[in-house]
């Protein structure tokens, strides 16, 4: 949407690195570190990415799930609201939010499909529903949200470098396994991911940056912290993390099975 | 609320605590409105139960739509949104409550409208709408039911469930929106790509009943208000319209010429006439905005614009000894009749898509193919949604990517952004 970003709700729900990923006391109390918090966020968004793949939906609509599912675990538990169940009651309101609904009855087949031998993901579509109206509350009933996604092909045009389209989009879709959008304007975070390709790439942007005027250290901050993501997690792109890494952390969370 | 328990015990505490239901104000497309009293504020309010109809679709599309959009417009001239709770399963949008609305003044005979109180109604509508189309928002449902007024005379765009963002570009659209005596012509010609020029028409059409006191352009099918739209302003060129001849359900229509404007409206002013032609110019891109509108010398000249309380107002329902009067007093006058509403929001002559949710649906996919070849959509599927990064670093081709930490630090080096680095040599 070609909206003004910083009249939007979503600019004003921007939030300070200190205020993400801090545990709930109740998660806390069932012995999940902050690593594992982050895991467990990491493990549903490629839930969402992978439902998603089923069901197809646009890649604005994963983002939108994904980015519900990271705020509302700022401020709610993980044992209160099962991940299992509010990562598809993210991607089916989003698919609403931004017009281009997923019946709940599909998502309920394909989650069954994918994850067939796993009880503790299989849900009704009555859970999917119940869980909406309650993912509305803890929003607040904030669902405008904007992505980097229409600012990087503008950006890229701009700087004449869009032969770094696909290199810097696949970055972009990386940063939602991180909260970075609930904390920087998605511009900055599209900057960020131009910035990593271009010296990847070794296209000199030096002159078009400096003519951006735009904060070239948050720039660089955004920036370093995809790379330490990278670094630190080694995700398969396509399988997600590794099971022996995540199993154990999901099984501290309480489900309804 | 974000610290709020969600439970469904705070939900019962809060509407019996915050909300002192009163009598029931009406049904609603998609659910019963009941006024309340607020007692954190004192106000009076709205409050729209949300049916929540076949289990099967969670909450209503329509509304999540209206709670999408006006969380993200506030302005005095666009209906407030004031909270929105879930109780007894149901969700409750709270509105702020709204006295009466357009369509109640124009039909009231007992009222005299001066031309300083059309221009006030005018100023308020364009006001609000430019404030939509400023946030990229379309309303797409303007008509005199929904613009509402309230206590104090102010008035209020409502209803933002047929609204959506736009600015996205090559989005389909679907052209079933506004009642169809407010429809533009783009819309009645099939256009599935369009803008703000949209709400603008109906406006002027609004305008155009204002001035008088009858729906302006009361075509009875698609193709009737077509007619009846060339019948007031002559059959548009292509000279006027160069892209009319391109929309998907053009049709030529036998040439007629227009009546002078002036013999439409004969007590209309010279200003108000200017502004009309230019709100109903045919191209939509030749349109006047609603900005543009404001600032039409209509709203400079004479008479000023009457303060919006004392503009007159209907007698209210509720106000004793006046309950079903209403319908008494139009004994005689002409009753406009409207043809049902839901028939209105989402029309469908050809009978296939009888629900909004399941038109909605069809404007998602309208040809897949065409949607998919577009913008975003086709980059995500061509690209991967990952970065592989050992592939990316031509370290390896492996499908399993680790960043050592050699490759760590060239990249660190490389960026210039290692704290730790020394530039050693």
């Amino acid at each position: 949407m070609a909206a003004n970003f910083w009249a939007s709700s979503h600019s004003k729900q921007l939030l300070d690195p200190e205020e993400v990923d801090v545990v709930p006391a109740a998660d806390r109390e069932r012995g999940i570190t902050p690593v594992e918090f982050r895991l467990v966020k990491i493990h549903m968004s490629f839930h969402i990415w992978r439902l998603a793949q089923q069901v197809k939906v646009r890649q604005r609509v994963i983002a939108t799930a994904i980015t519900y599912f990271r705020r509302v675990y700022t401020r709610k538990s993980m044992t209160e609201y099962d991940p299992r169940l509010v990562a598809p009651a993210c991607l089916y309101l989003a698919s609403k939010v931004e017009e281009s609904t997923v019946q709940a009855r599909l998502l309920v087949f394909y989650i069954k499909k994918m994850c067939g031998s796993d009880d503790k993901y299989r849900f009704e579509i009555k859970d999917i529903l119940e869980m909406e109206m309650k993912l509305l509350e803890a929003l607040d009933y904030y669902l405008v949200v904007y992505h980097p996604y229409r600012p990087l092909l503008q950006l890229l045009q701009d700087a004449g470098i869009t032969d770094l389209t696909q290199f810097a989009w696949g970055l972009v879709n990386d940063t939602y396994k991180m909260d970075l959008i609930l904390i920087y304007p998605p511009y900055m975070i599209a900057l960020a991911c131009i910035y990593i390709a271009s010296v990847l790439k070794d296209k000199d942007t030096t002159s078009w940056f400096e003519e951006l005027r735009v904060d070239m250290n948050i720039v660089k901050n955004i920036s370093m912290e995809i790379l330490d993501f990278y670094d630190t997690y080694k995700i398969d792109p396509q399988r997600g993390l590794q099971e022996d890494k995540i199993i154990p952390v999901m099984n501290k969370l309480p489900s309804k099975a | 609320m974000a610290t709020g328990g969600g439970g469904d015990d705070a939900g019962e505490k809060r509407v019996t605590d915050r909300y002192l239901k009163r009598e029931v104000l009406g049904e609603g497309t998609y659910g019963v409105v009941f006024k309340a009293i607020d007692t954190k504020t004192g106000e009076t309010v709205a409050i729209k139960r949300i049916r929540l109809g076949k289990y099967k679709e969670g909450v209503n599309f329509t509304a999540l739509r209206e709670i999408k959009l006006l969380k993200e417009l506030k302005d005095p001239n666009i209906i407030e949104l004031i909270d929105a709770f879930p109780y007894k399963g149901n969700l409750h949008l709270v509105f702020e409550f709204m006295e009466t609305d357009l369509e109640a003044v124009i039909r009231d005979r007992n009222i005299v409208l001066s031309p300083a109180d059309i221009k006030s109604y005018i100023q308020m509508m364009l006001k609000g709408l430019a404030f939509c189309h400023k946030k990229w928002v379309l309303h797409r449902d303007m008509k005199p039911n929904n613009l509402l007024i309230g206590a104090e005379g102010q008035l209020k765009l409502g209803d933002f469930g047929l609204a959506r963002i736009f600015g996205s570009p090559e989005r389909n659209f679907t052209h079933q929106v506004f009642a169809r005596w407010y429809r533009a012509p783009e819309l009645l010609f099939g256009t599935k790509q369009y803008g703000s020029a949209v709400d603008v028409w109906a406006a002027g059409c609004i305008f155009a009943e204002l001035l008088l006191r009858r729906p302006f352009l009361q075509g009875s099918s698609d193709i009737d208000q077509l007619g009846k739209i060339f019948a007031a302003f002559g059959t548009p060129k292509s000279s006027q319209w160069p892209d009319m001849v391109c929309l998907p359900d053009y049709v030529e229509y036998q040439f007629v010429s227009a009546p002078p404007l002036r013999s439409l409206f004969p007590m209309a002013s010279d200003d108000a006439l200017d502004l009309l032609s230019r709100m109903f110019t045919y191209d939509p891109k030749a349109r006047i905005t609603a900005q543009q509108a404001l600032e039409h010398r209509y709203f400079s000249s004479v008479p000023a614009p009457t303060k919006p309380n004392l503009l007159p107002r209907p007698k209210l329902k509720g106000d004793p000894g006046n309950d079903k009067i209403p319908d008494l007093n139009l004994h005689g006058a002409p009753v406009v009749v409207s043809p049902p509403r839901k028939l209105r929001r989402v029309s469908a002559p050809d009978g296939i898509e009888s629900n909004a949710y399941r038109a909605e649906k069809a404007e998602e996919h309208p040809t897949t193919g065409m949607r998919r070849s577009e913008g975003m959509s086709s980059q995500s599927s061509r690209i991967p949604m990952s970065v592989d990064v050992g592939v990316v670093f031509g370290t390896r081709p492996a499908p399993r990517p680790t960043l050592n930490s050699a490759d760590k630090s060239r990249l660190k080096r490389k960026l210039d952004m290692d704290p730790e680095f020394e530039y050693a040599e």
